[in-house]
């Protein structure tokens, strides 16, 4: 029987080459497809991009059901509630905050202030409601935590938007959009899920290098110490004659402070002008660069919304003082993942660095400003 | 030095956890061990023995996860 078959389609035995005429029937198929229906390989195409971007999807959904769990876990650990956290938790995994308007920009950067301000503290009122046994900077490392999944579940949502509305709309620009810079897309949320643990276990993330220099600058010489705004604290040192004041978040709960507000109220309180403002923050790094490169300029380094960086170079300004700024770069992973190695090591440099400069630009018996920006987690006083 | 543990997830997910340096307050002698949960830096442990002179006391002065030497 098969031998029969297999003679039936042989060109050379077949009845009038049976497998030469079915093999032009389905190549006159083909071409008929690709000339009435012309975008066949668009479709084609799209499709596969859709099944790409599906996959994606899901590895973002279990990377936000991890994050989700750790957090369940560490607010029922930590903060011992009475009933089940995991409503008031997914509640505040969609909590918003809405921008100020800017058609007038007068004004713009105080009524975003105030905005971020009520938001900060509304969240970290919700978190120390759920948590009720957690000490106050437990608190406050667990409001980073809730704000790792706010940022995935984000992420999550918007990627998810334009696969649907792409598949819906078949609109192969859109899902080629979202599909460019879903790699990028998919670091960032595997950075979230290490930052996660970090959050969770109170580890010092990249982030935290300027509190950690100004620590470790203050570590056995601080003279006096007092909180100035709020989560912010400043240690008044003296190297070599000359009048250090040291301002940087109070660790060690995950906090960046207000560094802003704390310069500005620091130096009106002060009888004279400080000399030198010195700023130390994490930069992100251009890839091909070192992790804990450290460079120097001028200017205030303060990354986030401005209102910090605003309110010093506006104080800066109007009385004269030089800006100085350190900066100790990384990756936006490294940032907000537990500190590495060269990271912490370059503190140490950048301690050394700042030391020169005070005992260079600063004469003996004058004051000097420096800021230790970033969040504190995981560094104490 | 120890190796630093691995944990979470599988594969290439998997995430180093950082090492506590602490520093002896009475002889100076440096040691690490795997993070601890409530470790910080600037942290006074006192439940901590010194491996060289067996003081209690010792000063968390560093935590962060260790980096793999290339050889060159």
């Amino acid at each position: 029987m098969v031998a029969e078959f297999l003679a039936f389609l042989n060109p050379a035995t077949g009845t009038d080459n049976v497998l030469s005429f079915l093999l032009s029937l389905i190549w006159i198929a083909f071409l008929m497809i690709f000339f009435l229906y012309p975008s066949f390989g668009q479709r084609m195409q799209l499709s596969y991009m859709l099944r790409d971007l599906e996959k994606k999807l899901n590895r973002l959904k279990a990377i936000k059901d991890e994050i989700h769990r750790v957090t369940v876990d560490t607010i029922k650990r930590v903060g011992r509630p009475e009933k089940d956290p995991t409503p008031e938790i997914d509640r505040l995994s969609e909590f918003f905050i809405i921008q100020p308007e800017s058609m007038d920009p007068y004004g713009l950067v105080y009524k975003l202030e105030h905005i971020l301000e009520t938001g900060e503290r509304t969240y970290e009122n919700e978190v120390a409601k759920i948590a009720p046994h957690a000490t106050e900077h437990q608190v406050k490392s667990l409001t980073n935590l809730v704000e790792v999944l706010r940022g995935i579940n984000t992420l999550y949502r918007v990627v998810r938007h334009y696969y649907l509305l792409g598949r819906k709309t078949s609109n192969i620009y859109m899902v080629l959009q979202i599909q460019m810079v879903l790699p990028m897309i998919i670091e960032i949320a595997e950075s979230y899920q290490q930052a996660a643990t970090a959050f969770s276990k109170g580890q010092p993330i990249g982030d935290g290098v300027g509190p950690l220099v100004a620590a470790k600058l203050a570590d056995g010489r601080e003279k006096e110490r007092y909180e100035i705004a709020k989560d912010t604290i400043v240690q008044e040192v003296e190297i070599e004659n000359r009048k250090v004041y040291v301002v940087r978040a109070a660790g060690p709960g995950g906090t960046v402070g207000r560094p802003g507000e704390a310069v500005k109220q620091l130096i009106e309180r002060l009888p004279e002008n400080p000399k030198l403002i010195v700023t130390i923050d994490a930069a992100l790094k251009l890839e091909g660069e070192e992790t804990g490169k450290i460079a120097e300029g001028v200017g205030v380094a303060i990354g986030g919304p401005g209102v910090d960086k605003y309110k010093i170079e506006e104080l800066a300004r109007s009385r004269g003082i030089p800006l100085h700024a350190f900066v100790i770069f990384q990756s936006i992973t490294e940032a907000i993942t537990p500190m590495r190695e060269s990271i912490a090591k370059s503190a140490d440099v950048v301690i050394e660095k700042v030391r020169q400069l005070i005992l260079e630009k600063v004469n003996g018996g004058e004051t000097v400003v420096v800021a230790g920006i970033g969040n504190t987690i995981g560094v104490g006083v | 030095m120890s190796e630093p543990s691995l944990v979470i997830g599988r594969g290439k997910e998997r995430f180093q956890e950082p090492l506590t340096f602490l520093k002896c307050l009475e002889c100076g002698t440096e040691n690490s061990r795997p993070f601890k949960e409530a470790d910080y830096v600037l942290k006074v442990v006192e439940d901590e023995k010194c491996p060289k002179c067996g003081s209690m006391k010792s000063k968390i002065v560093n935590i962060y996860v260790p980096e793999k030497k290339t050889p060159k």
